[in-house]
């Protein structure tokens, strides 16, 4: 991903990138080989932001507090835009049900498969 | 099955108020064709009674209760001294439940032929025993509807009873945990703005599709509530439309979960209609509002804030999803460009309108809901904005906004922004805005539903509640 497009696509979670998100985003990065070369980069920073948002929100496990919850949110927002930009119709739809899994196994207190597997596994939808 | 609330302003002491034709509105509106009006009153001074209309006879009930539970006699209730945990307004009422005690709480009407079944001299009351006071009643319509094919009109309505179906069967499919806190927040109201919206706009374009519609109206719904279940737990509200919240009822961690399984279900039902317009502009919406949340907590530090922090948080918080909503619904239809342009303005105007109209509702005695609750909350309030600005009340206001605000700050606050001319301030600007958003229609072939986006405009600003 260019730097201008990194930058942008990260305004007011800049803060994160150094905090695991960037290492995040590196892991997921090889996971998307099987996409169109420009569409890999912002494939790869909306699994990114998936993950350290729920993480942030503390979903399946204490709740965080206002603002880092807020930031969970925002990171989860921008994902999102970035799979309308980026993603076909099937890897949104896999995105959103990998959410949708883990929020209800977390509002039934049941465990639920780790993320990132998830995620991966979402990328292969439609493929 | 329909729930709501019925929400009145008594004025004396003890009342009868007859609220047979505001049952026959709701019904009517309802589409209940058999079935049954189930009312409970919410309070333990306040009974529900059916009799005759006549004002002697009524005198005569008022004075029957006096005897059997007379105001002078002395009641332990009202003894203060020998009470625990009493709130600093607690009223002496004895007398009051005591006669509460000898009518009903609660009351079952017949509907039949999509009338309310009352005998000829039978009216609805509710009766006041401890007033004035503002009072509300749970109401709930179950039976047999309208068939939604026989309900007529482009004012909405046929495509507001879809929304409502499309809403109760996305529940149906969604595990409990997740589906039970929603269905207790969607059934307990809400205006439906947003679907509404979607739908009038999706009418505009050549290529009309309700069933796509009604699905994109009921994800924004669905995305609207996630939000704000987020939100409920970001300020601590106990309660949202006279129920707890989902933080409050079952906790944060529950709260989260719903409301990330509620967006995640709405981007994904969104993304199955498979528009890329609309799809984006529903994800920048979204992206728009969880920023403007940040800066609405980040704003709380420098309580009340000034207009301009006010209309970019507003923008991004309410009008992102109004001007999304306006602009999905007129792509979806393959509107051209200028009129989704003008859509999406129309609904950023409106959208903001609509929040400062909320605004004025903080401060309105007769909109059931606590007055105050705003400033209690320390929440982006223009009326609080214009009230700290104003020369005669501004000191005091900006003074009891800097401290602590117990009931008594509350109180005085929301005094010091009825009596000045904040909320006439905060009108005229809402009424202004409703003028710009209907100044966007203006040039635009809008397919004769022109009326009906100028009278939702005017109706989401002239509101108590």
């Amino acid at each position: 991903m260019t730097v201008q497009i990194l930058d942008r696509e990260l305004e007011r979670l800049e803060s994160l990138w150094a905090d695991g998100l960037s290492e995040t985003y590196r892991a997921y990065l090889e996971t998307v080989g099987g996409h169109e070369p420009e569409a890999q980069p912002k494939l790869a920073l909306a699994a990114a932001l998936i993950e350290v948002g729920i993480r942030l929100q503390g979903l399946g496990g204490h709740a965080a507090p206002p603002p880092t919850l807020l930031m969970g949110d925002l990171c989860l927002a921008r994902a999102s835009r970035l799979l309308a930009d980026t993603a076909t119709q099937a890897v949104q739809v896999a995105f959103a049900q990998a959410i949708e899994g883990l929020s209800a196994a977390a509002a039934a207190g049941n465990p639920a498969r780790p993320v990132r597997e998830l995620l991966v596994h979402a990328f292969s939808a439609g493929a | 099955m329909i729930s709501g609330r019925l929400r009145f302003e008594s004025s004396r002491a003890t009342e009868f108020v007859d609220l047979t034709r505001r049952i026959r509105d709701e019904v009517k509106k309802s589409g209940l064709r058999t079935g049954r009006v189930h009312l409970q009153s919410l309070h333990t001074t306040l009974g529900l009674a059916i009799n005759e209309n006549e004002p002697l006879l009524l005198r005569d009930f008022q004075h029957l209760l006096e005897r059997l539970a007379p105001g002078d006699v002395g009641y332990e209730h009202d003894d203060f001294a020998r009470r625990y945990e009493i709130a600093v307004d607690e009223p002496v009422n004895g007398h009051a439940h005591c006669r509460q005690l000898l009518l009903t709480g609660f009351a079952t009407l017949l509907v039949e032929d999509a009338k309310l079944v009352l005998g000829r001299w039978q009216s609805v009351f509710a009766v006041e025993l401890d007033g004035p006071r503002h009072r509300e009643l749970a109401m709930q319509l179950d039976g047999d509807f309208v068939e939604e094919a026989t309900v007529e009109g482009r004012d909405g309505s046929r495509e507001a009873r879809l929304v409502e179906l499309e809403l109760a069967r996305q529940l149906m499919v969604d595990p409990d945990p997740v589906a039970l806190p929603m269905r207790r927040l969607m059934e307990a109201g809400g205006k439906r703005l947003r679907p509404k919206l979607v739908q009038l706009t999706s009418q505009i374009g050549p290529r009309h599709d309700p069933v796509r519609a009604t699905s994109l109206a009921a994800a924004v719904e669905l995305l609207h509530n996630a939000t704000l279940i987020h939100d409920d737990y970001v300020d601590e509200s106990t309660h949202r439309r006279g129920r707890p919240t989902v933080a409050a009822a079952e906790g944060a961690e529950r709260a989260i979960a719903v409301g990330d399984y509620y967006f995640a279900k709405a981007t994904r039902l969104i993304a199955e209609i498979g528009n890329s317009g609309v799809t984006t502009t529903m994800a920048e919406a979204l992206e728009a509002i969880c920023a403007s949340q940040i800066d609405d907590v980040a704003l709380r530090g420098a309580f009340p804030g000034d207009h301009d922090s006010y209309l970019r948080v507003v923008r991004g918080k309410t009008a992102a999803l109004f001007a999304a909503a306006c602009a999905s619904g007129a792509l979806l239809s393959g509107a051209p460009p200028e009129v989704v342009g003008a859509l999406k303005r129309y609904g950023d105007r409106l959208g903001v309108a609509f929040q400062m109209a909320d605004d004025m509702v903080d401060f309105s005695p007769s909109s059931g809901k606590p007055v105050g609750l705003d400033i209690r909350q320390r929440v982006l309030s223009l009326p609080l904005i214009y009230a700290a600005e104003d020369r005669s009340v501004g000191p005091e206001v900006r003074r009891l906004l800097a401290g602590s605000l117990g009931d008594r700050e509350v109180g005085r606050v929301a005094e010091l922004v009825t009596s000045s001319n904040a909320l006439r301030r905060v009108g005229d600007e809402a009424r202004g805005l409703v003028d710009e958003a209907l100044r966007e229609l203006e040039s635009i072939e809008l397919d004769g539903l022109r009326p009906t986006l100028v009278s939702l405009a005017r109706s989401a600003v002239d509101r108590t509640a």
